[in-house]
């Protein structure tokens, strides 16, 4: 029997597998995504390059010294100039013939609000300005503060946080955190939803070719349905490792050796921040694992029980719709996680994969309701199994039309 | 009764769909070691039989056993089924296509993809054997699936209209392979509305007609037992002789007359009446009916335009 299976699997894995849309998707993917990130950080980086010489000119003689190390870390090349009266209507006049990108006027209401004068032709990014405002607050007050006495050097390098959630809170749009268990839900949807769509077609195509017939001559329809689904599922592994590994490549050597190599794409760093850990990527593996195997099942039976494409979407709509309820909740679950319909819904298995990823990935969820998802989705692996494995074996061989709810149920009682 | 020595047995079989009977009380019976020909016109019920026979569908009255028991899997992976409807997956290599249908019945890669490469050369598709199987003309997808039909060495050949969809010279291919097969002791069971293949290969035979079995038994004994009924003759003289209660019809065909005899007559007084008239009589010879005949006697106004034309017009007159 396990040969038979074997024998599925293999062929489900390496047709697939071997397919031009699979080298495509899983090479062309990572590619895209990585390109839609860094191609707009270096675009900016390099439209900015020529204006990155900039001159300093200190009507207060005592910034200048704190201020070029931090304009250096933010990407600048700056040049200190002696301050005159003139020298604003002088420089601007180089500015203006192009010959320098632009200058920096510190005066005395920089020391006293930390407020200072940028002239240049191009406006520049919110990044640029906000690397160039924050050098410029950090030099006043590193200088308001070493003239009270206070060893600003450590204030200002920031210290250490220890955060302690006493309770549990929504995460907010714009964290982190929130981005990840956002796009991860979403990400989620959609690979459930492939790939169990394509064990429903792999299933209706063998069921019109009437191939089916041929092999289930040889094997229960239970095998062929096993092996299917984990053909299938060996396929999405394979492209999710694939994936994963290159995000992870991309983190821990890509980016440190692209910052070195160029100090100006300092914007990348920001990302690592938003990449999940490998606890993380483990449990997301294990939500799509455990949604696979649910959705795929299901689809399975719709795959099975119906003989036409147009039927197959008909017939999955109500399978959708349960991937597709939590899609739109994922929202308010992020925001509101520790409620008692975010968990009661978190825990309803169909919703898991979702629900429970967005909650934990957004942080501060108890393990016992993460574990207990896990059995209750193991369950509902079991159920669904039961029942789509009965209607995969009346259906498959079955011709003619769709059947209706109640023919199901004498399916599911009498195969 | 005992069904030892039989591969396939059917005791009053019924399936319905619907209000239609597709197949009404079907006894069948095919022994173990024989070409065993399942005919009918088109929507006869054959289709359906077989598909009982392979427990893809499940009767409604009566019982199906293979080769002694259930139609389960275990005793269907010793079976080479052919469906009516060319199933494969199109986009497999057609080696890798034969050597899983191979595989599934438990023959190991390295010994299926022998026996495929085997096949291939003996049916002329070696040069194909890495190409895709869209890629393949009808006919020679055909064939590929007949090779994945017979790869595990059945014991049972259970071929749904495998002439259909053939050139002639594939058609004799394929007799010959039927036969050869029948030489090493595989038992084949086919259907088909083609007469001729029916005719040169089959030992035994069962026609069925609108979703009920009209005759069945050894060919041999079928059509000795139809031997009644036509007399060519050919002579020299007046033809008053030929005019008697015994001859419902006469019909001229090249070179001679065929009698076409009243239910029940006696061919012997027609040829004592020519004689006591003094015909010189040439030929007066029992025709042995073609299998397409009896076909069309019995299948009625059901095979019309479905087996060819149904007249005595083809009748050979030796």
């Amino acid at each position: 029997m396990w040969n038979n299976v074997k024998a599925v699997i293999r062929r489900e894995y390496l047709q697939r597998v071997r397919s031009r849309w699979f080298i495509f998707a899983t090479v062309a993917a990572p590619l895209i995504m990585t390109g839609m990130v860094v191609f707009p950080i270096w675009l900016q980086t390099r439209s900015q390059r020529g204006s990155n010489e900039i001159v300093v000119i200190d009507a207060t003689k005592v910034l200048t010294e704190r201020l070029l190390p931090d304009l250096e870390d933010g990407g600048w090349k700056p040049r200190v100039e002696p301050w005159s009266d003139d020298a604003v209507d002088e420089l601007s006049a180089r500015v203006e013939d192009g010959t320098l990108g632009g200058f920096v006027v510190l005066d005395d209401s920089t020391l006293r609000t930390g407020q200072a004068t940028f002239y240049t032709s191009d406006r520049p990014s919110p990044l640029r300005q906000l690397t160039l405002r924050t050098a410029v607050s950090r030099a006043a007050l590193g200088y308001a503060l070493d003239q009270s006495g206070v060893d600003a050097t450590t204030m200002l390098r920031g210290g250490d946080l220890d955060v302690r959630v006493l309770s549990e809170s929504g995460t907010s749009a714009g964290e982190p955190r929130f981005a990840v268990a956002y796009f991860g839900a979403f990400f989620l949807y959609m690979v459930i939803l492939l790939y169990a769509v394509a064990v429903m077609r792999a299933t209706l195509e063998e069921k019109t070719s009437r191939i089916v017939e041929v092999v289930i001559s040889s094997m229960k329809p239970w095998h062929l349905m096993l092996g299917k689904i984990l053909g299938v599922g060996a396929v999405s592994l394979t492209q999710l490792a694939v994936w994963i590994g290159a995000g992870v490549l991309m983190a821990t050597a890509g980016i440190p050796s692209l910052l070195t190599a160029r100090p100006d794409l300092a914007g990348l760093a920001d990302l690592r921040d938003v990449l999940p850990g490998a606890g993380l990527l483990a449990l997301f593996v294990g939500f799509f694992v455990c949604g696979f195997f649910m959705y795929s099942g299901l689809y399975a039976s719709v795959g099975a029980m119906v003989s036409t494409d147009e039927e197959a979407q008909q017939a999955q709509f109500p399978l959708v719709m349960f991937l597709i309820v939590p899609i739109v909740l994922v929202m308010w679950v992020i925001q509101h996680p520790g409620t008692p319909a975010a968990i009661a819904l978190s825990l309803f298995p169909l919703f898991t994969p979702i629900l429970m990823w967005a909650r934990v990935a957004g942080g501060g969820v108890p393990g016992w309701q993460v574990g207990l998802s896990f059995v209750l989705m193991l369950l509902a692996i079991v159920a669904i199994a039961w029942v789509a494995g009965r209607i995969y074996k009346v259906g498959i061989l079955m011709t003619g039309k769709r059947p209706t709810l109640p023919e199901l149920v004498r399916w599911v009682r009498e195969a | 009764m005992t069904s030892d020595g039989l591969a396939v047995s059917l005791e009053g079989v019924t399936k319905r769909f619907g209000k239609r009977a597709a197949v009404s009380s079907l006894d069948l019976d095919v022994p173990r070691g024989v070409i065993y020909g399942l005919l009918g016109p088109n929507g006869s019920g054959k289709t359906t039989t077989i598909r009982m026979i392979m427990g893809i569908l499940h009767p409604d009255e009566g019982s199906v056993s293979l080769f002694g028991g259930d139609p389960d899997e275990t005793r269907r992976t010793h079976v080479g089924y052919l469906p009516e409807e060319r199933g494969v997956y199109k986009k497999m290599k057609c080696l890798e296509l034969v050597v899983f249908l191979a595989e599934i019945r438990g023959i190991p890669r390295d010994e299926g993809r022998r026996r495929t490469l085997g096949w291939l050369e003996r049916l002329g598709l070696t040069e194909w054997a890495d190409k895709k199987v869209e890629d393949l003309s009808k006919g020679m997808q055909q064939k590929i699936q007949f090779i994945g039909t017979v790869i595990h060495e059945p014991e049972l050949l259970i071929l749904d209209e495998p002439f259909s969809g053939l050139d002639p010279i594939n058609q004799d291919v394929l007799e010959q392979i039927v036969l050869d097969f029948r030489a090493k002791g595989t038992t084949v069971l086919f259907s088909t509305h083609l007469m001729d293949h029916a005719e040169r290969l089959c030992e035994r035979v069962c026609l069925i007609s609108r979703s009920r079995k009209v005759l069945d038994g050894k060919l041999a004994e079928i059509k000795a037992r139809e031997r009644k009924g036509v007399v060519a003759v050919e002579f020299v003289g007046p033809d008053r002789w030929l005019q008697g209660p015994e001859i419902a019809r006469v019909e001229k065909v090249n070179g001679g007359l065929n009698l076409i005899l009243a239910e029940g007559a006696d061919h012997q007084a027609i040829l004592r009446r020519g004689v006591e008239a003094g015909v010189e009589i040439l030929r007066f010879d029992l025709v042995e009916p073609r299998l397409h005949e009896i076909f069309v006697r019995h299948a009625g106004t059901d095979a019309v335009g479905d087996a060819g034309t149904p007249s005595y017009q083809s009748a050979e007159v030796r």
